[in-house]
Formats: structure tokens, C-alpha cells, sequence
């Protein structure tokens, strides 16, 4: 048996490597590749898919910053997309984790409507949403904004966390209302700090729907206050004249902080996997 | 009790760090504003009017320079020194076609709505939230004289002016003389006499190693479109007549098909492998590099051809242009701008801002700037153009000589059967359907509507 | 806990999400049930009409052919995808050498705009420049017979499945949180049995993710049934109707047609397909019962 496990282990090992060595590859290629396309010539791009740049200079830097107003629109979209994530991680946290736990009456309903909405198609809700808009003042501002990227953000969530705090055992909480914990002290003491790798992961899986959002933010703003990123790489999208050395000399200026941002979300949610046992 | 309370607290407290991470957002909102802000207050107390316009026309729009001109040349004059303009920038005509339905359909039109095509005219028409132009143009005859019959009527809807035209469309061949004289090909002075004279130049540019002609399916087959319109359009008067009319729903006619089959063979034959799936960048860049031979297009191109980051130095005065064969040029007038405000006061300097626009002195900068064509037949242009852009006065003098003219299916048939022509035309090119199979779905997508 | 307060707090605890919920999708949810029914377009206000836009959609073969190009979407994603996110993550929960870095660059092209993604692809795959002609040259084949991946019908359908179904990122992240959450001590326990790192997983991950992995097939049938901005970008649903699925295909009428009625109308469509999968997948990875409060 032993032995046997051995080579089985020693012969998978090496497809393994290769396997994971194939999807860094296409990973971090199209990103390499639009790094490089950002520095070349609107010929070099357009004629040839594979050749290094001509030079390194930074002119489509300079023209991606006079094209669009790329900064104002990162730092919309940070904020934005900031304050999206934590409203849908705060809102899920309470919503999935009594839907987890507990039967009540309307909550078929509940996941009937979260699950319906998660297929609404954005061209037809669109329009009563503009008029809402309108009406509550919020459009072209980014508490618009924030409001339907938190709304849209839910379903998703909530099919995570529900599912991750039923992993979570019941006999913790239990024990905390033996002793006489309320729910709310259950909650916030017992159940968070341990759904906290789902709750991380929820805050990445927002952040990642929300960042390339393009449709609302045409449609509910006006204005350089509320406009995100995605709507500022159209501006190298004109009749007759793309300049794609500019969009992908925008996509590396916006997409290298967010994949910092990344890193570091990610450490927490490898964290728990080191962390130890969830006592059961 | 005491640590219930707590617990409710930290709740509380929780939501309200929530409320508040909201309301700040909500708050710096409003902080990066005052500028416009304090412009629209200043306009409602003072003398000033705030005309809301909606600009597609930036980033790397060919002609955002020209417009960016033109809306600050504006508040220099006498008409618009009182005029303040407050701006939603939406780049591409595509996001800002799907922003102006929106708004058309809401009731909340711009100002001054500048038009992206798209049938928008008619839409806006019906609607009835765009202002009727046509007392301006009837209280000011020598402007209305300005345009011709065609381009105001292109403009019409059920009697009624609802767009001030601004430029002309036109398009015509642009062709590689130094291909040409590789193939030992002479080009024709104005066009190809016929069709067949074209396809044997075609066909000696293919013996030599050349590709003849630039073709495209992406962004809705702009370059195979005006090859089509072309073929169409030069076939006898029924076949321009076709090409002419707005709207058609019946693709089925003979000169259609034919048409059409002459476009399958050219896409498998006389152009790239790439024309299929492929965009108008990738093809004007194999143009600029030498590797094809004639591609068609429009004046707003000739500022590429002289600009070095998108063709070899030198490519300038290697290009020529003609008509398309048997004489042919597309011209068509363009979807004018329109006005949508409603108060009297703020009609009144838009339609201002239009004659601004439309004004002999701007059609030329137009031409300049952006290689608007300009809709007034009678403006004189200045022989320091002959010099500076030899090719954009060569445009202006090979117009006159057009026997055949008609219109391209971006501006006159509906948009899905445009989508129609753009999606099927790769199976078309594959064969996997035929000419009169191609009609039938471009004549069915015309009745769904 | 008295049964009183357990509701106080289930009603405190669901009513944010509802409220939010209530401004944003309440009227739209609505408008798009009632207005499939009218005859509705850009410039008129709807007129209820009856069933009229649902028998024209039904009388539509590029409505079929979405519809079905939508499920064969659904199914590739919900099998190959979310498995692809599994293995990856039962991979990395070894923390094999180098992890660190694969996970990261594993979430990578879940960042970049689609926009740039569809230009990307568009320019990597063109049959005269793009990566093919290397590989043609190397293999000694005739370059003028490239295949056109985006262009020819045949092909389009699995390119533009390809631009996504290997960036199964989002599943791994969820799958390693989960993994995360299972006790220690049952592994412990298994290996002290003399169970081998493959048996640990045959035996205890993999029936610990079933919970997830339906949480995941869900979304990941969700997202397709409205898969858009690739598919726009590339191909925009051609060529003919190779990669027409529901959402292009509802875009098109909106744009093209200017035709709201019979958009919203492929809208109902496509969110009772979309319930209809919700409601098969939730029954075959049957949740695990809640836990009754005493």
C-alpha cells in the first residue's frame, strides 16, 4: 500500500506541475501581453499579435491620461466599488446567516426573489431604474451607484455564505446559549470571527463583479463625479480611431493596484486554511 | 441586561458606520461638484443659459478636437457669450446611441442632442420630445438655403424639420499607387469605366502577390458595406434607386443577389483571410503597411494617412484616390443635430449654437479638422488647402464628377437588417448559405419592424 | 431564546438585504413581467397586448438557437468549469511549491476589462498576425489556410467558450474558503488510520465540498444564462447565430429593434430558465437541512 501511494504521489507530481504551470501561463499572459501592447505603436498592435514593442517610451501613458480622465475615474471606482463591498458583506453576513439557520415563513420566498433577480437583465430593469433614480435624487451620484452594485452583489453572496455558515458547526453556538448568550453576542462574537474566510471571499467575489460594471454606470450618471474606470477605457474606443495602445496602457495603470489589493485579500483567505481546526 | 445593550449598540453602531460609509460617499459626491453646481445656480439667478449637451465626440474620436473647438468658438460670439455649456461626455456612438434611447424613452433629452445616426431622428421625432425646427429654418431663409433639398429632407419626419444637418457623407477608393505600378497597373483617372474592368485590375494585382481589396464583417462590415452599397448602386436605376431609399424591406430583387454574390466572391477571393471576424482598424493598418491594394472609405481618413504612429512615413503621397467603379459615390446627408430643450429661451440659443455650427466659416474647419464634408454645396475652398492636403482637395474635386450616387446601409436600412448583413456575412464568405438565402435574412430582419 | 425574539432578530437580520433589495429590483422586476406583455417600444408608452411578443420570440429561430446555445453554456460551465475550480483547489490546499504565486495569478484575468479581454482575444487570434501563424510555420502547414477561430461558424461557438472556461479563479477561491472550514481533526484523525493524501480527498474533502460545489454549479449556470460582454466584443452572437445566446440576443432587440415589449419579454424567458436551473440544481445537491432552533 504504502509504496504503492509513493509512486502513485511521484507520478502524479509531475502533471500536477505541469497542470498548474499551464494556468499561470494563461493567466498571467494576457496580462504580459496587454503590458506589452501598451507600449506599442497603433501599426505594431495592429499588424502583428506576437512581436515585442519598437520601443519602450511612455507615450500611450501620456495619451491614456489625456484621452480620459483615467485618475478622477480609479479613484470613483475605488470608492465606489469600495463601499459596495462592504455594504453586501455586512447585509449578506446578517441575511445568509439567519436564512442558514433558521425555517421562517417567508423564506422561500426570500430565495425565490434573490435567485430571480440574479438573472434580470440589465437592459430591462434600466429603465424603471432611471426613472427611481431620478426621483430619490440619486442619480449620477455615487450613492447610486453603490446602491444597485451592493444590490446586484447580493444573490451571489448569499449563495456563498449561506452555504459557508452551514459548514460551520451548530454545537458552538449552542453551547454559547447554554451559557446564556444572547443571539446578538452568539453573532458577533461566535459566528463572525469564524466566517470571517467567507466573508473575505464574498468581499472578492463583489469587488470582481463590480469592477468591470459598464452598462449602469452609462446609464445612471452623467458626470465625471460617479463615472467608474470601464467608462473611461471607452474613450480610446472612437469611430474610426481606437487607439488600443492607450486602453491597454489603462487597463496596467488600473489593473496593477487592484491585483495588490488582491494579494492581500487573498492572505486572509489562506490564512484559515493554516489557522487550524474550527473546533466543532 | 448591560451586555444586551452592548451587543445592540455594537449593531447599531455597525449600521451606522455602514450609513455613514454611504452617506460620505454620497458627500464627497456632491464635494467634487460645485463647478457645475455653481455654474447651473448662477444660471438660474443671472442672465446665463445652461444648455445641457451630450458630446460623443471625445477621446479618441476623430473629430473631438473639432467639436471641442467649436462648443468653447461658440461662447466668443455674440449669440453664445450668455450661453454656459454643461457637458455628459459619453465616448463611442454605440454607449451614447444606448444613453439617448434611454433618455428619448424617459422624457429627459439633452439640450442640444447631437446625433449618432442609428435612426435616431426618427425615433426622437416620434416621441415628440425634440423641438420642430422648421420656423427656425422658414424665419431664416438664407440659412435654409444653406442645405440642399436632400439633406433637410433626410431630416424630416412627417413634414417637420427635426435636424440640422452638419456635414456629408461620402466615401470613395482609396487606392496603393505603388501596388499598382508593382502589377504594372495603371490606375483610372476618376474610376473604373465598369465593374469588369475593376475585377481583371483585381485579378492582376492577385497574379503579382497582391491582396486587391480591404474587407471587414466586424463593427458591423463598414468596408464590405460599401463595397455592397456600391454594387448595388451602380446597377442600372433600379439598383440606384434601391441604394437611395430609406429603409427597403424587400432584399430579394436581382439586383440584390447579384450584388450579393459578387460581395461572397470578393471576401473569398480578393482580400485578406482576416476580413472575416475582422475590424476596421486591423484593415485600414494592413492598408497603411502596404499589403493591400484599395480599400474604401471616407475623407475623415486622410488625417491617418498622414499620421506616421499609423502609417510608414511617406505612405501620404503614395495614395490615390477614384470613385468606385462605373463612376460610383456613396453620399449620403447626415442624421442632423437636434434640440431637445423645451423652454423658449434655451431653444432659442440652441438652434443658435446649430447656425453656429452649420455656418460657412465652421463647415471649413470641419473639413480641416476632422474631414467633415460640408452640407452647403456653395463654400469656396481656400487654395492654401490645395497645398497643405493635397489628398483631402483631390476629394473635393473628384465629387463633381460622380455619374452614379447613393446611400450606404449604416444610413438607410433599419439596424437590425445592418446587424443582419454584419453577422451573416461570415457564412456567406464560408459558403454555408448563398446569395438569395443572405437576401432572404436581410429581408426578413427588415419586417420585424 | 423565546420563539418572539428569534423572529425579532431573523426580521433585524433579512431586512437590510429586503430593503435594498425592494429599491433596486422591486419596480423593475415588475415592469419587466407587465410590460412583456404591451406593445412597447423607444418612443411609445407600453399597451398591454397579450401574449403577442411571446409568439413572436417562439416563432424565431435565433430565439431557439439562443436558447439552446445558453444551456450548452450552462452545462460546460457547470461541469468542466467548476471542476477545473475544484481540482485547482484541492491542489493549492497542499500548498504545493509556488502556490502563492498560482493562486494569485489565477485571479488575474478576472480584473482585466472585458473591453480589453475582447481586443485581446480579437487581435491573438487573427488568422494573419495572431498566434496560429507561428504554430502553422512550425508544423510546416500552408499559412494562407489558418483557421479563423472567431470568424468561421464552426469554430466561433467553442473560441468564445474559450475566452472563459479555463478562468475558473472565482470557483477556487470559494472552494479553498470552504475547504478551509472543514475540521482539522477529521484529518488528523484519517491519517493517524494511515489514509493517504488522495484517500484524505476522495474521502473527506470532496464530500465535505458537495454543499459548495452546488453553490458554485448554481452561480456558475446563473452567470451563463447571462453571459453578455465577451460574446459582444468577439462576435457580437455571429457569425449567423453560432454564439447567439438569450442576453445578446435580448440586446439586439433593445438595441436594434428598439423593441422593449418583446425584449422584456425574452427577459421573462430567461429568468424562468434561470429559476428553473436554480430550483433542478438546489434539488439535486440537496442542501443540508437547517438545523432546527429549540
Amino acid at each position: 500500500m504504502r509504496t504503492d501511494s509513493k509512486f502513485v504521489r511521484r507520478v502524479l507530481g509531475a502533471p500536477k506541475y505541469l497542470f498548474l504551470l499551464f494556468f499561470v501561463l494563461i493567466s498571467v499572459g494576457p496580462m504580459v501581453w496587454a503590458f506589452l501592447s501598451s507600449f506599442k505603436t497603433y501599426a505594431e498592435i495592429n499588424s502583428s499579435a506576437l512581436s515585442l514593442p519598437g520601443s519602450f517610451n511612455l507615450k500611450n501613458y501620456a495619451d491614456a491620461f489625456r484621452y480620459a480622465p483615467i485618475g478622477k475615474y480609479f479613484l470613483n471606482s475605488i470608492e465606489i466599488v469600495g463601499l459596495s463591498v462592504a455594504v453586501t458583506v455586512c447585509f449578506v453576513a446578517m441575511c445568509a446567516y439567519v436564512t442558514a439557520r433558521f425555517r421562517f415563513a417567508l423564506k422561500p420566498l426570500l430565495i425565490l426573489l434573490i435567485s430571480a433577480s440574479l438573472m434580470l437583465p440589465a437592459q430591462a430593469i434600466s429603465q424603471p431604474l432611471f426613472a427611481i433614480f431620478k426621483e430619490l435624487h440619486l442619480y449620477d451620484t455615487k450613492l447610486g451607484l453603490i446602491i444597485v452594485y451592493s444590490a446586484m452583489g447580493i444573490p451571489m453572496s448569499f449563495f456563498v455564505m449561506t452555504s459557508y455558515y452551514q459548514t460551520i458547526s451548530t454545537a458552538l453556538e449552542e453551547s454559547a446559549y447554554i451559557d446564556g448568550a444572547t443571539f446578538l453576542q452568539t453573532f458577533v462574537y461566535i459566528i463572525l470571527p469564524l466566517a470571517k474566510p467567507g466573508l473575505v471571499t464574498i468581499a472578492m467575489l463583489q469587488f470582481i463583479n463590480t469592477w468591470n460594471e459598464f452598462y449602469f454606470a452609462l446609464m445612471l450618471t452623467s458626470g465625471d463625479t460617479a463615472r467608474t474606470v470601464p467608462i473611461a477605457l471607452n474613450y480610446y474606443m472612437g469611430t474610426f480611431a481606437n487607439n488600443y495602445s492607450a486602453l491597454f496602457a489603462a487597463v496596467v495603470v488600473t489593473v496593477l493596484p487592484t491585483i495588490l489589493v488582491f494579494i492581500l485579500l487573498q492572505r486572509q483567505v489562506m490564512e484559515s486554511l493554516t489557522a487550524g481546526a474550527v473546533k466543532g | 441586561m448591560k451586555r444586551k445593550m452592548i451587543c445592540s449598540m455594537l449593531v447599531m453602531s455597525m449600521t451606522a458606520a455602514l450609513a455613514a460609509g454611504c452617506g460620505s460617499g454620497a458627500d464627497t459626491g456632491g464635494a467634487a461638484e460645485p463647478s457645475q453646481e455653481t455654474a447651473e445656480s448662477a444660471a438660474d439667478s443671472g442672465d446665463k443659459v445652461v444648455l445641457d449637451v451630450i458630446n460623443y465626440h471625445v477621446g479618441t474620436d476623430y473629430a473631438a478636437e473639432y467639436y471641442e473647438y467649436l462648443f468653447s468658438a461658440f461662447q466668443e460670439t455674440e449669440e453664445g457669450k450668455n450661453v454656459e455649456f454643461h457637458f455628459e461626455e459619453i465616448p463611442t456612438t454605440d454607449a451614447f446611441n444606448q444613453k439617448i434611447k434611454l433618455l428619448i424613452s424617459s422624457g429627459d433629452l439633452p439640450d442640444i442632442v447631437l446625433n449618432g445616426g442609428n435612426n435616431i431622428t426618427a425615433m426622437a421625432a416620434e416621441s415628440g420630445k425634440v423641438a420642430d425646427l422648421t420656423p427656425y429654418f422658414d424665419a431664416d431663409p438664407e440659412w435654409k438655403s444653406t442645405f440642399d433639398e436632400a439633406s433637410l429632407a433626410f431630416n424630416t419626419v412627417d413634414g417637420k424639420i427635426y435636424g440640422v444637418p452638419v456635414s456629408k457623407e461620402i466615401s470613395y477608393i482609396y487606392y496603393n499607387k505603388t501596388l499598382f505600378e508593382e502589377a504594372g497597373l495603371e490606375a483610372p483617372e476618376t474610376a473604373y469605366e465598369t465593374w469588369e474592368d475593376f475585377f481583371a485590375a483585381c485579378d492582376t494585382l492577385l497574379e503579382h502577390g497582391i491582396t486587391p481589396v480591404s474587407m471587414d464583417t466586424g463593427d458591423l462590415g463598414w468596408l464590405s458595406n460599401l463595397w455592397y452599397s456600391a454594387l448595388i448602386g451602380t446597377e442600372g436605376e433600379t439598383g440606384n434607386e434601391f441604394m437611395n431609399t430609406m429603409y427597403p424591406t424587400d432584399y430579394n430583387t436581382p439586383e440584390v443577389e447579384a450584388a450579393t454574390e459578387t460581395l461572397q466572391t470578393m471576401l473569398s477571393t480578393y482580400t485578406t483571410a482576416d476580413a472575416i471576424g475582422g475590424k476596421y482598424d486591423t484593415m485600414a493598418t494592413h492598408f497603411f503597411n502596404g499589403e493591400v491594394a484599395m480599400l474604401p472609405n471616407g475623407p475623415w481618413m486622410i488625417p491617418d494617412i498622414g499620421n506616421t504612429e499609423k502609417a510608414p512615413e511617406g505612405f501620404y503621397d503614395q495614395v490615390g484616390i477614384m470613385l468606385l467603379p462605373e463612376y460610383g459615390m456613396e453620399m449620403v446627408p447626415t442624421p442632423g443635430d437636434m434640440v431637445g430643450a423645451t423652454e423658449p429661451e434655451k431653444i432659442e440659443a440652441a438652434v443658435a449654437f446649430l447656425k453656429f455650427e452649420t455656418s460657412a466659416e465652421n463647415q471649413l474647419k470641419g473639413l480641416e479638422m476632422a474631414g467633415l464634408q460640408p452640407v452647403a454645396a456653395e463654400i469656396d475652398i481656400p487654395a492654401s488647402l490645395t497645398e497643405s492636403d493635397p489628398l483631402m482637395a483631390d476629394v473635393l474635386e473628384i465629387q463633381s464628377k460622380a455619374r452614379w450616387t447613393y446611400g450606404q446601409n449604416q444610413a438607410y436600412w433599419y439596424q437590425n437588417v445592418i446587424d443582419t448583413f454584419s453577422v451573416q456575412l461570415p457564412e456567406l464568405a464560408y459558403g454555408n448559405i448563398d446569395a438569395q438565402q443572405f437576401c432572404t435574412l436581410l429581408s426578413e430582419a427588415a419586417q420585424k419592424n | 431564546m423565546s420563539n418572539k425574539n428569534k423572529k425579532k432578530w431573523i426580521v433585524l437580520f433579512t431586512l437590510p438585504c429586503v430593503a435594498l433589495f425592494c429599491l433596486v429590483y422591486a419596480a423593475p422586476i415588475l415592469m419587466v413581467l407587465y410590460t412583456s406583455f404591451c406593445e412597447y417600444t423607444v418612443s411609445t408608452s407600453p399597451v398591454l397586448k397579450g401574449l403577442q411578443n411571446f409568439a413572436e420570440i417562439f416563432r424565431d429561430t435565433d430565439f431557439r438557437v439562443s436558447v439552446v446555445n445558453t444551456l450548452k453554456w450552462v452545462l460546460i460551465q457547470s461541469t468542466f468549469h467548476v471542476t477545473l475550480g475544484l481540482v485547482m483547489a484541492l491542489i493549492l490546499r497542499r500548498k504545493p511549491k509556488g502556490w502563492k504565486i498560482v493562486r494569485t495569478a489565477y485571479m488575474i484575468p478576472n480584473i482585466i476589462p472585458t473591453a480589453a479581454t475582447g481586443v485581446m482575444f480579437t487581435l491573438l487570434l487573427n488568422p494573419t498576425f495572431g498566434v496560429l501563424k507561428p504554430v502553422y510555420e512550425a508544423l510546416g502547414l500552408d499559412t494562407r489556410y489558418i483557421v479563423n477561430l472567431f470568424g468561421n461558424s464552426r469554430y466561433a461557438f467553442w473560441t468564445v467558450t474559450a475566452t472563459w472556461v479555463f478562468y475558473a479563479g472565482f470557483n477556487t477561491i470559494i472552494f479553498l474558503a470552504e475547504m478551509g472550514a472543514v475540521d482539522k481533526e477529521i484529518y488528523e484523525a484519517a491519517v493517524v488510520d494511515g489514509a493517504t493524501p488522495w484517500q484524505l480527498d476522495r474521502y473527506i474533502t470532496i464530500p465535505m465540498m458537495k454543499n459548495i460545489f452546488g453553490t458554485c454549479v448554481t452561480l456558475a449556470s446563473v452567470a451563463m444564462v447571462s453571459q453578455f460582454d465577451i460574446i459582444y466584443m468577439t462576435t457580437k452572437g455571429g457569425p449567423g447565430n453560432a454564439t447567439l445566446n438569450l442576453p445578446t440576443y435580448l440586446y439586439k432587440i433593445v438595441t436594434l429593434e428598439n423593441n422593449y415589449g418583446k425584449a422584456n419579454a425574452v427577459g421573462v424567458v430567461q429568468i424562468a430558465l434561470g429559476l428553473t436551473l436554480v430550483i433542478l440544481i438546489q434539488r439535486l445537491f440537496r442542501q443540508k437541512r437547517e438545523r432546527k432552533e429549540g
